[in-house]
């Protein structure tokens, strides 16, 4: 009897666990679409000479260059997606 | 450590006496037993010549108390880049610095590095000589110079605005991980860090540059109008920085040159008239021989406001 208990009550915890995970996830979806963005535009701002951008003083793109792989990895996927902007946003908001 | 070291630089149009005026400066700094450290920072070196020694990156003796170096630009655009270029290889990923391979090949040759050149070649021998009395820099053209001179506020006004968008996006990153995982990001952003680090090393230079103490700065010209013009246009260009001229220095003057509109366009700024030589200033004998010519008006003159409050 109290192993069965105990085994409901481990799957209600596991489902609150899963149900937690899944509302934390969808609450932060757009802000983490945000976030993406603005580090594409921090790449771009940064090492936009890279793709034909006005930039800052080019020491300033160079010592910043080593720490930004992500942004740089970031900028180049984005240029894949360029084209559909729309199909983008609508993914983001989960449209369709 | 103090930093003791006074920067003498030495301004102007080309041709018209920057780096004899330079040298002259600091031979009778020298002589009145300064430590004084003359660096040509004009990628045309013309100090080799007056001194009629073969200069280079380390400092020479050119008589007791005065040592001279010319800075090898492109030595130093090629340490930064190898730097930068080492310090990818070791935070990226292997695959990514590999595909970076092509843009750095094409970096080499990108303008705008001069001017940083110059500041990185400036710090280093600030570093290493603060000890010295005087550090007199003989410049690059005018516009080089005024290049390297608007760098770091030019720098700050982007570097500012790149702080502000970084600490937006470190907002949003903790927010984000504040909501999933119940707790807070610890992890320092780099990139973070290391904008101000920037920040810090600009202001200090800007700081540097703009303090009419640590930081003279003299303009050479002839009495002609194209320098005169010239002049002009450097003056306002300093001003905009908030950057302020030491003193004016009118070079070859004969006794004909009327300097009335120089006096008149540039008035507020000290001025020291040098006479023409009819001899070509080049040699350590003709330069002291010149020093000792004209001694009353390098002593009269606001090099004497320079010497107030060093020994």
């Amino acid at each position: 009897m109290m192993s069965f208990l105990t085994r409901i009550k481990e799957m209600l915890v596991e489902t609150w666990k899963v149900g937690d995970r899944v509302g934390r996830g969808k609450a932060v979806e757009a802000v983490e679409s945000e976030v993406e963005e603005m580090e594409n535009i921090f790449g771009i701002l940064v090492l936009g000479s890279f793709v034909g951008m006005p930039s800052p003083p080019m020491q300033i793109s160079l010592d910043l260059m080593p720490y930004m792989e992500k942004e740089l990895i970031l900028m180049m996927e984005k240029v894949d997606t360029a084209n559909e902007p729309i199909s983008q946003l609508f993914s983001i908001f989960n449209i369709g | 450590m103090m930093e003791k070291a006074i920067n003498i630089f030495y301004m102007g149009k080309g041709g018209v006496g920057k780096s004899t005026s330079a040298a002259l400066n600091s031979l009778f700094l020298a002589q009145k037993g300064f430590e004084v450290l003359l660096v040509s920072l004009d990628p045309a070196h013309n100090q080799s010549d007056i001194f009629e020694k073969n200069l280079s990156d380390t400092p020479k003796q050119i008589i007791p108390h005065l040592t001279a170096v010319e800075i090898d630009q492109d030595h130093w655009i090629k340490r930064y880049l190898k730097d930068v270029h080492n310090q990818i290889n070791r935070t990226y990923s292997y695959l990514t610095s590999f595909n970076l391979e092509k843009y750095f090949k094409v970096i080499k040759y990108s303008p705008g590095l001069e001017e940083y050149a110059l500041i990185l070649a400036f710090k280093e021998i600030r570093r290493k000589y603060l000890q010295h009395d005087f550090l007199v820099f003989d410049m690059a053209p005018t516009a080089l110079s005024l290049k390297f001179f608007t760098l770091p506020s030019l720098s700050l006004i982007w570097i500012n605005h790149l702080l502000a968008l970084r600490q937006e996006i470190i907002k949003k990153r903790e927010l984000i991980t504040k909501v999933r995982l119940l707790k807070k990001e610890i992890e320092t952003d780099k990139v973070l860090s290391r904008i101000e680090d920037s920040i810090q090393e600009y202001t200090t230079l800007k700081e540097l540059f703009e303090d009419p103490e640590r930081t003279k700065i003299n303009l050479v010209l002839n009495p002609d109008l194209l320098s005169f013009a010239e002049s002009k246009r450097i003056v306002n260009g300093l001003k905009e920085i908030n950057i302020f001229l030491n003193q004016i220095i009118i070079n070859k003057i004969l006794c004909d040159s009327s300097c009335k509109h120089i006096e008149k366009g540039l008035r507020g700024i000290p001025m020291l008239q040098a006479p023409f030589s009819e001899t070509p200033l080049i040699g350590l004998d003709i330069l002291t021989r010149f020093l000792k010519e004209n001694n009353d008006i390098m002593m009269r003159q606001p090099l004497k406001i320079l010497m107030n409050g060093v020994k």
